[in-house]
C-alpha cells in the first residue's frame, strides 16, 4: 500500500500524547478444563430441581386433568407460561454467552493475519455506521493496520461512549456513597452499581447479558482490570473531572472512602469495554 | 527433532543450553536480552526461573534492574554494556509421561567487537592488512593513521614504532565506532579488551610489506588469532550452541552507501566465519553430535527495532538480512524483531495516499508518527541513495503490562526457532 513516490516523513502528530498502551492480551488465564466439581454439583442439582420439577408438574396437570377438563386446561395455560418464561430467560442467557465466546474467537480471528480482514469486515457490519469503513478495509494490505483503523475509529468510538458511561457511574457512586448513612451499605452500593455498569457496557456492545452471563462476563472484566491498573495517570484525570464537579467538590475532602469506590467505577468500566470489545485499545 | 537431537534428549543429567546474544555496535543487545528473559520468565506454559549464581566467574546480567529501567515513567533505555555478563534460566520442561527435565538456559552478552574477529581466523596477516587498509582509505577519520603507516621507512623495526602506531590505531578504531557508525573493526578486543591486563600480541595494527616490522606485526597477529580460537573452545565464553546476531539495519540504511556497505561487509564476514565448526577428527559424526562439541547448532541473524517501519516493511527487513547473510551455515535464519515495542501501526494519509506508518512517543516531542522511507528487500542499488531514508526517531517504550511481559515484535518466533527442540 505504500507509495514510493510519497516522500519519507517524520512528524509530530500530537504534542500532548501520552505513553502508549501495550494492546491487552485477553486470552483467559487459564486454558479451558473439563467440567469441575463445584460444576458437576450444580449442574446436577439443575437437573433435579428442573426435572423432578418439570415431572410435578406434568403430574400435576394430569390430575387436574383428571378433576376436570376446565382444571387441567387452566393448569395447563399457567403452567405452560410459566415454563415458556423460564425457557425464554433460559435462551436468553445462552444466547449472551454464546455471543460472549463470540467476541473471544472474533478476537482470535481479527489476531490471525490471514483472517483479519475478513473478520474486521464482519463485525463492522454489526456496527452502525460500519459500511463507511468497509471500503478503507478493503483498500489495506497489512492486518496490523486494519487493526490500528478499527483501534482508532469504531473501537474508539466505543471506548468513549463506555468512558461515559463510567463516569456517570462513578459520579450516582460517589454522591451515593457520600450520602450513605452506614458504612456497611457502601459496598452493597458499589457492588450494585458497578454490576450494572457492567451491564450497560455490555448493552453497548451488542449484548444483553442475563445473570450467568453477567457472571461470566464480571470474571473477563476481572482479568482486564488487573491488565489496565497500570493506566492510572488516566483514571487519574478523570476522577479530577468529577471531583471538580460543583456539587460534588464540597463532598470531596470529607468522602475519602466514596472517591475509592468513584475512581473503581473509572477502572470498571475500562475494563468492561475491554472484556466486551474484539479490538482491545493501544493506549 | 530428529532422531539424534531425541535420543541426546534422552541422556540422563541436566543438560545446558547456551545462547550468546551478540551484535554489531548499537543494536540492542542487552534490551533483547531483557525482553528474552523477561518475556521466558513470563511465561504460563513452563516454569521459568533465574538461577542462582553459583560459584560462576562471569557477572551476572541484571535483569530485574533492565525490566525496571524500562518501566520507570519517564522510561529508560538500557545502558549500553561494555563488559559480559551472563544469565542463567533453569527451564521445567514437562515430557508426558516421564519425570519433569531440567534445562539450564544460559544467556550470554557476547560483545559484538569480538563476533568480529571470528572472520581473522581465516585471514592472514596480509591478506587483512591489505583489506583493512583498503577500507580505510579515502576515510577522513584514517589520516593520522594512515600518513604514519605510509611514512614508515622499509627497514624499520622499532618496538616504540610498533606501541606508536598500535596507539594510532585503537584510537582510529574507536573514532570509527563513535562518529563514524562503522561496524566492520576489527581486531574487536582493541574495541573491548577481554579482562584482565593487555598482553604485548594485542598491539598490532594493519602493515603492508614484509620488513621487519611487518613480520614482529604477523607474529603479534598469529599469537592474537590463537587466542580467539582458544577462546572460542573455553568454557568461560566458549560452548555457545545458538548464536543471535544482532544488526541496526535501519539506522544502517540512513548513514548512507559506505555505513550500510560496512553493515552488510560485517554481517557477510560474520556469516562466513561461522560455517567454522570444531570437529574431532577421530570420532563419528554422529558420536560428535551427541557430545557437548557441537558448536553452534543455530544461528539467528537479527534486524533490530523491527516496529520503527510498518508491517510490510517488516517482511522486507528480514528478507534484507537473509540475503546479506546468504553466506551463513546452513543452521542459520534471519528475522526481523523489536525486542521492546515502542510504536504501533496506523494509515497515514500522505499527499493524500494511504501509507502504512508506524507512531511512537518521543521524549519531550509527544507523538511522532514516522514513515522514513521503503526499505529495500535485497541490498539496495544506486538509484536507491538517491532518495533519502530518513533517521529512524528515539521512541519510548510503551508501557510494559502488568503481567511480567515485555511487549515486543516477533521475539515468539526467535525463542520458537532457538529452543523448539527443548520447550
Amino acid at each position: 500500500m505504500s507509495d514510493p513516490r510519497v516522500t519519507p516523513r517524520i512528524e509530530v502528530l500530537d504534542a500532548t500524547a501520552p505513553r502508549l498502551e501495550t494492546p491487552l492480551d485477553l486470552t483467559p488465564p487459564e486454558p479451558s478444563r473439563p467440567i469441575g466439581t463445584l460444576a458437576l454439583t450444580t449442574l446436577g442439582l439443575a437437573l433435579l430441581i428442573g426435572g423432578l420439577g418439570a415431572l410435578s408438574i406434568a403430574n400435576f396437570v394430569i390430575d387436574q386433568f383428571a378433576r376436570g377438563p376446565a382444571f387441567g386446561w387452566a393448569t395447563l395455560a399457567v403452567a405452560g407460561g410459566g415454563v415458556g418464561l423460564v425457557g425464554t430467560a433460559l435462551v436468553r442467557e445462552l444466547r449472551a454467552l454464546v455471543r460472549l465466546d463470540a467476541v473471544d474467537r472474533l478476537r482470535a480471528r481479527l489476531a490471525d493475519p490471514s483472517t483479519t480482514r475478513e473478520a474486521a469486515l464482519e463485525w463492522v457490519a454489526t456496527l452502525p455506521d460500519g459500511a463507511a469503513l468497509t471500503g478503507a478495509l478493503r483498500q489495506i494490505n497489512d492486518p496490523d493496520s486494519i487493526r490500528a483503523l478499527l483501534r482508532d475509529g469504531p473501537a474508539a468510538e466505543l471506548r468513549a461512549r463506555a468512558e461515559t458511561l463510567g463516569q456517570q457511574a462513578a459520579l450516582a457512586t460517589f454522591a451515593l456513597t457520600a450520602a450513605m448513612p452506614s458504612p456497611t451499605l457502601d459496598a452493597a452500593v458499589v457492588a450494585w452499581r458497578g454490576l450494572r455498569l457492567i451491564r450497560d457496557v455490555a448493552a453497548l456492545h451488542g449484548m444483553r447479558p442475563g445473570l450467568f452471563a453477567t457472571v461470566a462476563l464480571l470474571r473477563r472484566t476481572l482479568n482486564a482490570a488487573s491488565l489496565t491498573a497500570l493506566t492510572n495517570v488516566a483514571v487519574d484525570t478523570a476522577m479530577r473531572m468529577i471531583v471538580s464537579h460543583p456539587a460534588i467538590a464540597h463532598l470531596a475532602g470529607d468522602a475519602a472512602g466514596a472517591g475509592v469506590a468513584a475512581r473503581r467505577m473509572i477502572v470498571l468500566a475500562r475494563a468492561a469495554a475491554a472484556a466486551c470489545a474484539p479490538v482491545t485499545p493501544s493506549r | 527433532m530428529d532422531a539424534i537431537a531425541a535420543a541426546r534428549d534422552l541422556l540422563p543429567g541436566r543438560r545446558t543450553v547456551r545462547i550468546g546474544i551478540t551484535g554489531l555496535a548499537r543494536a540492542g543487545k542487552t534490551a533483547l536480552l531483557t525482553s528474552l528473559a523477561a518475556n521466558l520468565l513470563a511465561r504460563r506454559d513452563v516454569r521459568v526461573a533465574i538461577a542462582p549464581a553459583g560459584a560462576s566467574a562471569l557477572p551476572r546480567f541484571d535483569v530485574a534492574a533492565h525490566v525496571a529501567a524500562l518501566a520507570a515513567d519517564p522510561p529508560r533505555w538500557p545502558a549500553r554494556t561494555d563488559a559480559i555478563s551472563l544469565l542463567a534460566l533453569d527451564i521445567d520442561v514437562a515430557r508426558g509421561m516421564l519425570p519433569d527435565r531440567r534445562v539450564r538456559l544460559e544467556l550470554l552478552d557476547y560483545p559484538g567487537e569480538w563476533l568480529l574477529d571470528l572472520p581473522l581466523l581465516g585471514q592472514s596477516f596480509t591478506e587483512w592488512s591489505a583489506a583493512t587498509l583498503r577500507r580505510l582509505d579515502g576515510r577522513p577519520e584514517a589520516n593520522d593513521f594512515l600518513a604514519f603507516v605510509h611514512g614508515l621507512p622499509a627497514g624499520a623495526a622499532d618496538e616504540a614504532l610498533a606501541a606508536t602506531g598500535a596507539r594510532l590505531y585503537a584510537t582510529l578504531l574507536h573514532r570509527l565506532r563513535d562518529e563514524g557508525r562503522l561496524a566492520l573493526l576489527q581486531p574487536g578486543r582493541l574495541l573491548m579488551p577481554a579482562p584482565g591486563p593487555a598482553p604485548p600480541w594485542t598491539a598490532f595494527y594493519p602493515l603492508a610489506g614484509s620488513g621487519p616490522l611487518a613480520r614482529l606485526l604477523a607474529e603479534r597477529y598469529a599469537a592474537y588469532t590463537a587466542s580467539v580460537r582458544r577462546d572460542l573452545q573455553r568454557p568461560g565464553f566458549g560452548a555457545i550452541d545458538r548464536l543471535v546476531v544482532l544488526a541496526d539495519v535501519l539506522s544502517a540504511l540512513h548513514a548512507g552507501p559506505a555505513a550500510f556497505a560496512d553493515t552488510a561487509a560485517a554481517l557477510s564476514a560474520v556469516a562466513t566465519a561461522l560455517r567454522w565448526r570444531p570437529t574431532i577428527d577421530v570420532l563419528p559424526q554422529w558420536l560428535t553430535r551427541l557430545l557437548p562439541l557441537a558448536g553452534i547448532a543455530r544461528v539467528a541473524f537479527v534486524a533490530s527495532k523491527a516496529d520503527h517501519v510498518a508491517e510490510r516493511q517488516r517482511g522486507n527487513l528480514a528478507a534484507l538480512v537473509r540475503t546479506l547473510t546468504a553466506t551463513g551455515p546452513a543452521s542459520a535464519a534471519a528475522f526481523a524483531i523489536a525486542a521492546v515495542r515502542c510504536t504501533e501501526d496506523f494509515v497515514w494519509t500522505l499527499e493524500g495516499r494511504p501509507v502504512s506508518a508506524v507512531r511512537g512517543r518521543v521524549e519531550g516531542q509527544g507523538l511522532v508518527g514516522s514513515y522514513p522511507g521503503e526499505v529495500p528487500d535485497r541490498a539496495p542499488a544506486a538509484d536507491f541513495w538517491a532518495h533519502p531514508f530518513l533517521e529512524i526517531p528515539a521512541f519510548q517504550p510503551v508501557r510494559l503490562p502488568a503481567d511480567g511481559r515485555v511487549p515486543n515484535l516477533n521475539l515468539d518466533t526467535l525463542i520458537a526457532f532457538l529452543l523448539e527442540d527443548i520447550l
